[in-house]
């Protein structure tokens, strides 16, 4: 045992030094940023290119990575670092801008000046600061990431030098008592960012109070909410601030153990994590001493394997229990028993993000931003019908039409049709309100809807809000746990509701029996269940007159499969012999001058447009249109809907049952 | 008991450090599904046997979890991606397309093995929209004509990496 205070400032000698080295590096320095969308970009190809060319060049130059800065549509992004300190982050940096970007960072010409985006430190004539850049316009100071895209995220030194690990060196070596740091967290009124928004530092005097010395904590990292991936750029952009937030919780909370649950589709997220977690144990921030403390505490990865209802609490801890990842019914709580039965408090990933800096600078500094009511700041990202895809971090309260303008607004200029916020289970709320709503719960409440964890996907004039129910219908219904009759049942129905309405086939009667649908999954045991009506029950309230038109035959954006067909306008059109060879379902047919698409065999998939944009219209179909062909069924013995073949009883090796379920035994899988 | 043949024995080596209560359920299905390509019969038995439950219990979440396949894997799988930054940009025509071109359902592959189509789930790389991944990369501003394109080249054969640049030159940049 030594004493905090001593460890701490031993680390941080080393990390200041090699902080400054990486500020004011000997040679000019890229960075590449590397994360989850930079590597969608061709990130990794850039990688290996800028190491051959500078090799082959034999350029003075070093390099280096970091993560995005959240202007993803500009990816790849980098960034070149001189020796005096100017820093300036270009994108997008694809393999044809390597060579340029060498040229830059050795002779400093502006050679890569087309690509520049901003200054990140110092200044350069004709390039403005980052800041100034108009996606950032909504943010007022990055707290949660502040290190985001500036400090290389395989780094504990970068996350020490930049204050990382001080507030809890500082509790440890004034003995503070797990008490006063839950205090802290409530006076903050941080409360959860997955989505239940309960008060955080309540959550923990719950485990605080439990019995018993072996307190489990969970860091839920399952961001399965298609369209949100705030989680995602802390996992991979700072991930030591996770392991310092369940550290502090771990503190707070008389806990020694914990799990970090990442979804599966984050690999890189998981394997950063495991490389936070195995640096911090190597320097002695965890382990069975902590910072010299005699507290222990060690935290484990678990990876995820594709089910959205593992983002419940109860789902999350069953799929740690060695099972399916049920959700169960409450009582008892985690608090009481959780994993493997011991006393365990579960919180995402951006609640335990916000508690170093909390305890860092004080309650009273975190209210800064934010309202009354929402105090603090919350990543969001942004992502649909906008010219800027990524992700900003707002104080709550930021107002959404401000938003929509940081992301240039609706691409091409449309109207804004619809906003879906937080997931699948939030909410599908009309364009309008986005001249009213703010970025805070009460607003989104108060329509029906919520922010969830932060995803807002912006849709355009050009889609149907009846094909995007079909989406989130099909979501819910796949990833019902199973164990409701009214979740997996009931989804079902609405998913198949709203698909035979997209055929041209809704019925009158479908509209009560949507209610009574909905009225029947508030029964569900989980969230997953009860809010699965939620974007259902929003179409039915703000878009009404366009599922009505549904039924009586129209869909006017034309995704309806069975209300839109395809049709040749201009038969002298040379594209059309490219449409004709394209078309998967040869449903073009006949000879030049004289094709027709045969709209028994059209499938609606717009190929043909693609190629033929000026000869093949898409239209509405007139009544009696024959249906679309659906894809055929998967080839006997091959796999089924879901991937599972039937599993026969000789292969699995085990004894038939006594007396039927002769024959391999068909697995249904709520389908 | 029956001997033990090379490839259980392959299993067990590969499984030895599974421990019952130690949350190691979903780490033994990933290590065999990286090794294998798939989680057979025969490995849910030996890790059933490493967990001390039963056989049903290991099939059951195998099955649950949408990762897990029970199957060998194709030559080359593309995923789709459901979200809804790809939705509303036709994503649904270009699953439709691709599963057309290969005469396959969704989850399935073709009859030698060359390709198959998985659903995926959303990660948030939606400038990309809408994206497939093949096999690991994505392949991104994808439409319905180029997804039939990269279908068919799979199909015939093609290398996934010359598939993947071929796709990525049509795209111009996207930017």
């Amino acid at each position: 045992m030594g004493i905090p205070g001593d460890t701490y400032a031993t680390l941080r000698a080393n990390a200041d030094a090699v902080w400054e080295e990486w500020n004011r590096p000997l040679r000019p320095r890229i960075n590449l940023a590397e994360d989850t969308s930079s590597l969608a970009a061709g990130a990794h190809a850039v990688w290996v290119a800028l190491n051959r060319r500078a090799e082959e060049r034999g350029a003075a130059i070093d390099l280096g990575g970091t993560a995005g800065y959240g202007l993803q549509w500009l990816n790849p992004l980098a960034d070149i670092t001189w020796p005096d300190g100017t820093r300036i982050l270009y994108g997008p940096v694809t393999l044809d801008a390597v060579d340029m970007l060498i040229d830059e960072a050795v002779g400093r010409t502006g050679a890569a000046d087309r690509l520049a985006i901003g200054t990140l430190a110092g200044s350069r004539a004709g390039i403005a600061s980052i800041e100034a850049h108009p996606f950032l316009a909504e943010e007022r100071e990055r707290r949660l990431t502040v290190r985001v895209g500036r400090t290389d995220p395989a780094s504990l030194e970068h996350y020490i030098a930049t204050g990382g690990y001080f507030a809890t060196a500082r509790a440890l070596d004034r003995h503070m008592e797990p008490q006063a740091i839950r205090q802290v967290v409530i006076d903050a009124g941080l409360w959860g960012r997955g989505g239940a928004a309960f008060p955080a530092g309540v959550k923990w005097n719950f485990l605080a109070g439990a019995p018993g010395d072996e307190h489990v904590l969970v860091c839920n990292a399952d961001e399965g909410d298609p369209g949100g991936w705030a989680n995602r750029v802390l996992l991979e952009g700072d991930p030591h601030l996770i392991v310092e937030g369940m550290l502090i919780a771990a503190l707070a909370s008389n806990a020694h153990y914990g799990y970090i649950y990442i979804r599966s589709e984050y690999p890189l997220a998981v394997e950063r994590m495991r490389a936070a977690i195995r640096d911090a144990e190597a320097a002695g921030i965890l382990g069975n001493d902590v910072l010299g403390s005699g507290f222990r505490c060690t935290f484990e990865i678990v990876m995820g394997a594709g089910a959205y209802v593992c983002g419940d609490e109860t789902g999350l801890i069953s799929s740690l229990q060695d099972g399916r990842g049920m959700p169960r019914i409450k009582p008892p709580f985690p608090a009481n028993a959780g994993v493997l039965l011991k006393p365990t408090n579960v919180n995402n990933v951006e609640t335990y993000a916000n508690v170093p800096l909390i305890l860092m600078h004080g309650a009273e500094w975190y209210r800064q931003y934010g309202t009354q009511a929402d105090s603090g700041t919350k990543i969001f990202s942004l992502s649909g019908n906008i010219e800027r895809v990524g992700w900003m971090e707002t104080p709550f309260g930021t107002p959404l039409k401000a938003v929509l303008a940081a992301c240039g607004g609706v691409a091409g200029g449309g109207v804004l049709k619809a906003i879906q916020p937080g997931g699948p289970l939030i909410g599908y709320l009309p364009g309008r309100l986005v001249d009213t709503l703010t970025l805070e719960r009460a607003p989104f409440a108060a329509q029906g809807a919520g922010l969830g964890s932060g995803g807002i996907v912006f849709i355009g004039a050009g889609s149907c809000s009846v094909d995007l129910n079909v989406l989130f219908a099909e979501f819910v219904e796949l990833e019902s746990c199973g164990r409701c009759t009214t979740c997996h049942g009931g989804n079902q129905r609405m998913h198949e509701i709203f698909r035979r309405t997209g055929d041209g086939l809704g019925r009158t009667e479908d509209r009560h029996n949507l209610e009574l649908i909905a009225s029947t999954l508030q029964f569900s045991n989980c969230a997953h269940g009860q809010l699965s009506p939620t974007i259902m029950r929003n179409t039915l309230r703000h878009f009404e007159a366009e599922y009505n038109a549904h039924l009586h035959g129209t869909c006017e954006a034309l995704r309806c499969p069975g209300l839109a067909r395809f049709r040749i306008t201009d038969q002298s059109d040379p594209s059309l012999v490219e449409a004709q060879a394209i078309c998967p379902t040869g449903a073009i047919v006949g000879e030049a001058g004289n094709r027709i698409v045969e709209d028994s065999a059209c499938i609606r998939c717009g190929a043909c447009t693609d190629v033929a944009p000026r000869a093949i219209v898409r239209e509405a179909a007139p009544a009696g249109t024959e249906l679309p062909r659906r894809a055929p069924a998967a080839p006997p013995g091959t796999a089924s809907a879901f991937g599972v073949p039937p599993l026969s009883w000789q292969a699995t090796g085990l004894a038939r049952p006594e007396g039927g379920m002769g024959g391999p035994a068909p697995i249904t899988l709520f389908v | 008991m029956p001997l033990e043949t090379e490839a259980t024995a392959e299993l067990r080596a590969l499984l030895a450090d599974i421990k019952p209560d130690a949350t190691d359920l979903l780490g033994a299905l990933h290590r065999v599904q990286h090794h294998y390509g798939y989680v057979s019969a025969e490995a849910m038995r030996v890790i059933a046997e490493q967990l001390r439950v039963s056989v049903a219990h290991v099939y059951g979440a195998t099955t649950y979890y949408a990762d897990f396949r029970t199957t060998p894997p194709p030559r080359t799988n593309i995923g789709w991606c459901s979200g809804p930054a790809c939705r509303l940009r036709n994503s649904v025509g270009i699953r439709d397309a691709m599963l057309a071109t290969l005469g396959i359902a969704m989850g399935g592959q073709t009859n030698d093995g060359m390709v198959g189509v998985t659903q995926m789930q959303c990660n948030g790389s939606c400038e990309q929209a809408p994206q497939v991944w093949v096999g690991e990369a994505v392949v991104g501003r994808l439409n319905a004509a180029r997804a039939i394109r990269l279908a068919r080249a799979l199909r015939d054969g093609a290398d996934t990496s010359s598939v993947i640049s071929e796709t990525a030159s049509t795209n111009g940049g996207g930017h």
